[in-house]
């Protein structure tokens, strides 16, 4: 080989090298993301499945409960109602699975109306009043009378409104404050800030990011105080992100929290 | 005359309980598993009131309706049933003919409530 020639071959094999590691790069991408794909099946499938006997389930005790084929006496009444909460708070947390798989995995549509936000923040206060009055807490509304519409997917953001205003009231001890406040941001004011605080025990810096990240709990001890899937700030994200929105945390622990989200005010319409 | 109500599900287990819940209310119940049996049931039976889920192994619960409606055997009413709060899939059920779609799962207080309601 002469010379010449020999100095031509080496960027090429080098080339060819990157080129290789490249594509091998690739298939190990869309390995991992069909086994994602195939996991997430996985959990739709299963969570789907599970569904199914405890509908059955808290059905039968329904009908026990309600004394349709015999009187109660009350102990029995009261054991029957147990099965019958037990059973619907997990399927409770069946449904935040299959929420969050759909959320993580594109298979949510947004379907976007114009709505008042306002109001749907007032039906969902009204909600977790119940909830609320057990532990002697308010949830005030503060300000958000003159807001425009918002064009967003009014079920998905009930959700987001839902889960923070749910948190605030389990981490807020009795005869605390939750609120629900708006903002705007951006030089024209182009986002709606929504904030959802509490005094509850507050988050520590260093727990901001993982709050929001799956299956994760700040206590994640089996003895903690506050059971569930640790989706529900995750499927927050999700659907928040999904309205070109951000969700964010400020807290100080001992002082309380305040959880933030953006909607864009005129989002391009399809 | 008890009203006579038919259900359309799959799962043993829910038909089980609804068989149960609706015996106890007062009611004649049939139960068809697929869309051919909610097809035969409905034509040889007078239905009052079919209790229709959409995931049939056979097909989609509407197709049942569409049949019925053709062999003029609608029910008086019917109610479907979806495991998800899906509004294109709603819209489609009340352009079916389904009188309310129902979120599974439905407390029997607010199943015999929608019931009593759609016989009335």
């Amino acid at each position: 080989m002469s010379m010449p020639e020999r100095l031509e071959t080496a960027p090429k094999t080098r080339q060819q090298t990157l080129e290789d590691q490249a594509k091998e790069a690739q298939r190990t991408i869309d390995e991992l993301r069909a086994r994602d794909a195939l996991k997430t099946q996985f959990l739709s499938n299963v969570s789907h499945d599970l569904r199914t006997p405890l509908a059955a389930i808290i059905t039968h005790a329904e009908i026990l409960r309600e004394g349709m084929l015999g009187e109660l006496n009350p102990k029995q009444r009261d054991s029957l109602a147990g099965i019958v909460n037990g059973g619907q708070q997990l399927l409770d947390m069946i449904d935040e699975i299959l929420t969050y798989v759909r959320s993580a995995s594109d298979q949510v549509n947004l379907a976007c109306t114009d709505f008042n936000i306002t109001e749907l923040v007032d039906q969902v206060r009204m909600l977790n009043q119940p909830l609320a009055a057990k532990k002697h807490l308010t949830i005030e509304r503060l300000n958000g009378d003159d807001l425009p519409l918002i064009y967003a997917d009014r079920d998905k953001i009930k959700h987001v409104l839902g889960n923070l205003i749910g948190n605030a009231i389990k981490f807020t001890p009795d005869g605390g404050r939750v609120w629900i406040g708006f903002s705007r941001r951006g030089r024209g004011e182009e986002e709606l800030v929504v904030e959802v605080g509490d005094n509850g025990r507050g988050i520590a810096r260093d727990h901001f990011e993982l709050v929001f990240r799956e299956f994760a709990q700040v206590d994640a001890s089996p003895s903690r105080a506050h059971h569930g899937t640790g989706l529900g700030l995750a499927i927050a994200r999700n659907l928040v992100e999904m309205h070109a929105g951000t969700i964010w945390v400020e807290s100080e622990l001992g002082k309380g929290s305040r959880f933030f989200f953006t909607l864009p005010l005129n989002p391009p319409r399809d | 005359m008890a009203a006579r109500i038919l259900i359309v599900e799959d799962s043993p287990l829910i038909t089980d309980a609804f068989r149960i819940l609706f015996m106890a209310a007062g009611y004649e119940v049939d139960v068809a598993a697929t869309v051919a049996e909610g097809i035969e049931l409905g034509t040889s039976t007078d239905v009052d009131l079919m209790l229709l889920d959409l995931t049939l192994p056979d097909g989609n619960g509407l197709e049942i309706l569409d049949a019925l409606r053709e062999r003029g055997s609608l029910p008086r009413s019917t109610l479907a049933m979806t495991g998800h709060k899906d509004p294109a899939s709603r819209r489609s059920c009340l352009e079916a003919g389904c009188a309310d779609v129902l979120l599974k799962p439905v407390p029997i207080g607010e199943l015999l409530r929608q019931i009593e309601l759609h016989l009335a």
